[in-house]
């Protein structure tokens, strides 16, 4: 809560802004009335039991789904049906999806590229160096001209966060980015994750990884039912929050690992 | 729990599997393709040994190139109809889904032949007329549409309108299943990184939405392809129409139409072939 007093005395602009924003699918409202504030540089992971909307959530703040109420700011700059302003918008938030969501039909290096030349429209030699300087640091650089196929699933995540890391965005969506993955896999992402919270990416993490969520996250979202019930610090959210939702999440949480 | 279910599918999945032996080998033999290929080399055994078989394919053969012509240009604007038609069907406008919904569900409840003579005979001859009656209303701008007149438009011409109409159709379900054969999260990817919808169609949808249909589009060739037979009935001299001329001529109904069904099927063999090839290749390549 504290962040929202700091914005309010005007000391911290927030880089994402949601205000009563809500979505329903059907007869389901998949969230009420959210309000959220992002500041820029920190990490906020977002838990919750499944169906609770925190996919949804993130995937507003991108426009993939349209809010029906409410309004969200990337920026300042609110986002809208405006194709224009949303594509341009767009680039500033990069995505992760569960299903890595790789284009199968180019290689990696091109899965990486596609984007830069088309909406950078950058000429084909700097759009490689950039590729290839963003899959050496997820360590896959040898993977270039690999197909998304012939990799495991923890490679292919790791060359869709290079891809998203590719366009400069300022804030990096990730949606339960290791979900799909077998274990043994799931630590090379959670590490590169680990880096990108260190280098002061702006991120928001939807994730049911609670060592990540604890380690790494500035803040921490849970939601339920479509709201947000709380937000807190990780320290104080796993140990001592008062809401009794989290504590029986907490607890189901523990007991099953 | 989860582990005893997992022994018991494996235990069940490998009961289900059987070894390859000699005998499923020999019953996989394609005698059918034997077969076909020995009644093709029979019928032009017969071609090539003289006589009236001769004189049937020689006749007849002069229509392979109107056949052809016919099918390759019916079935390239086909593909473009289709490709339009398949991206109103998938909109999110409600005028151009229902209209490229109505476009498809008309054609499709029409057969073919009834289409051949609608577009031919009053579909051509009443656009002509409409563009008549606009050139007078114009005025001076009008001139160039005033030349115009119904026997200005030849039956080939009019026939491979009617085609193109019809497979347009067809391919446009053909496209539309394609396009729906990509997860959604392709869409999404495309999109999160700031491509317009059109963009995405156009570099990450289309290209694995033709990679997957791409069997099916050679099967609606090999269908055009039979099909523009049907255009012998305006007159257009393909091959159909010349084995008709050269039967009523000369009586000789067993060497016309064997000689034209062989044709028929030497060329469509063929082409079915190369398809099960792209089928296979697009399997091993899926990447």
């Amino acid at each position: 809560m504290t962040n929202t007093n700091a914005f309010q005395n005007g000391n911290v602009s927030p880089i994402i802004k949601l205000e009563n924003v809500s979505k329903t699918f059907g007869a389901i409202e998949a969230i009420k009335n959210i309000n959220l504030e992002v500041e820029a540089g920190k990490v906020y992971s977002i838990l919750g039991p499944s169906g609770s909307g925190k996919s949804t959530l993130l995937r507003c703040i991108n426009y993939l789904e349209e809010p029906e109420q409410g309004r969200v700011f990337i920026d300042g700059e609110e986002l809208c049906g405006n194709q224009k302003l949303l594509n341009r918008l767009r680039t500033k938030t990069a995505m992760v999806f569960q299903q890595f969501n790789l284009y199968p039909h180019m290689n990696i290096r091109e899965n990486l590229t596609i984007a830069l030349r088309i909406v950078k429209k950058m000429d084909k030699v700097q759009a490689n160096q950039i590729a290839e300087a963003q899959l050496a640091k997820v360590g896959i650089l040898d993977k270039a001209d690999a197909y998304p196929s012939q990799l495991s699933g923890g490679q292919q995540q790791r060359a869709a966060i290079a891809r998203a890391l590719a366009m400069e965005p300022e804030i990096m969506l990730f949606d339960e980015p290791t979900s799909a993955l077998d274990p043994e896999m799931i630590k090379e992402v959670l590490d590169v994750m680990l880096l990108l919270a260190n280098e002061g990416m702006t991120m928001l993490v939807v994730t049911h990884e609670m060592g990540f969520a604890r380690a790494a996250s500035d803040q921490i979202i849970f939601m339920d039912a479509g709201q947000v019930l709380e937000q807190a610090n990780a320290e104080t959210f796993f140990t001592a929050s008062h809401n009794t939702r989290v504590k029986t999440f907490l607890s189901q949480i523990i007991s099953r690992s | 729990m989860s582990h005893l279910n997992l022994q018991a599918a494996e235990k069940s999945a490998s009961a289900f599997e059987v070894k390859p032996n000699k005998s499923i080998k020999q019953s996989n033999f394609p005698y059918w393709l034997v077969g076909l290929i020995l009644l093709i080399a029979l019928t032009f055994a017969l071609v090539l040994s003289g006589g009236n078989f001769s004189d049937a394919f020689y006749f007849i053969r002069e229509g392979l190139t109107i056949t052809i012509l016919t099918t390759l240009a019916a079935f390239s604007i086909a593909m473009v109809i289709g490709l339009i038609t398949s991206l109103g069907r998938i909109s999110t406008n409600v005028f151009a889904r229902n209209l490229a919904t109505f476009y498809v569900e008309l054609i499709r409840g029409i057969p073919v032949l009834v289409l051949i003579f609608f577009i031919a005979l009053v579909g051509v001859p009443s656009l002509i007329d409409g563009l008549g009656k606009l050139a007078d209303s114009l005025g001076a701008w009008g001139a160039p549409l005033r030349g115009l007149r119904n026997d200005s438009i030849p039956m080939q011409s009019r026939a491979i309108i009617a085609l193109s109409i019809t497979f347009g159709a067809y391919l446009s379900e053909t496209f539309r299943a394609g396009i729906q054969s990509v997860p959604k999260g392709q869409m999404e990817a495309a999109r999160s990184q700031g491509l317009s919808y059109g963009q995405a169609m156009r570099h990450i949808i289309l290209p694995q939405a033709f990679r997957n249909i791409l069997p099916a589009i050679g099967n609606e060739f090999i269908s055009l392809l039979k099909d523009s037979s049907l255009v012998s009935v305006l007159a257009v001299r393909d091959i159909t129409q010349l084995a008709r001329l050269y039967s009523g001529r000369t009586f000789q109904f067993r060497e016309s139409y064997l000689t034209l069904s062989v044709l028929y099927l030497s060329i469509t063999l063929i082409l079915s072939s190369l398809v099960k090839f792209t089928e296979k290749r697009s399997r091993r390549d899926q990447h």
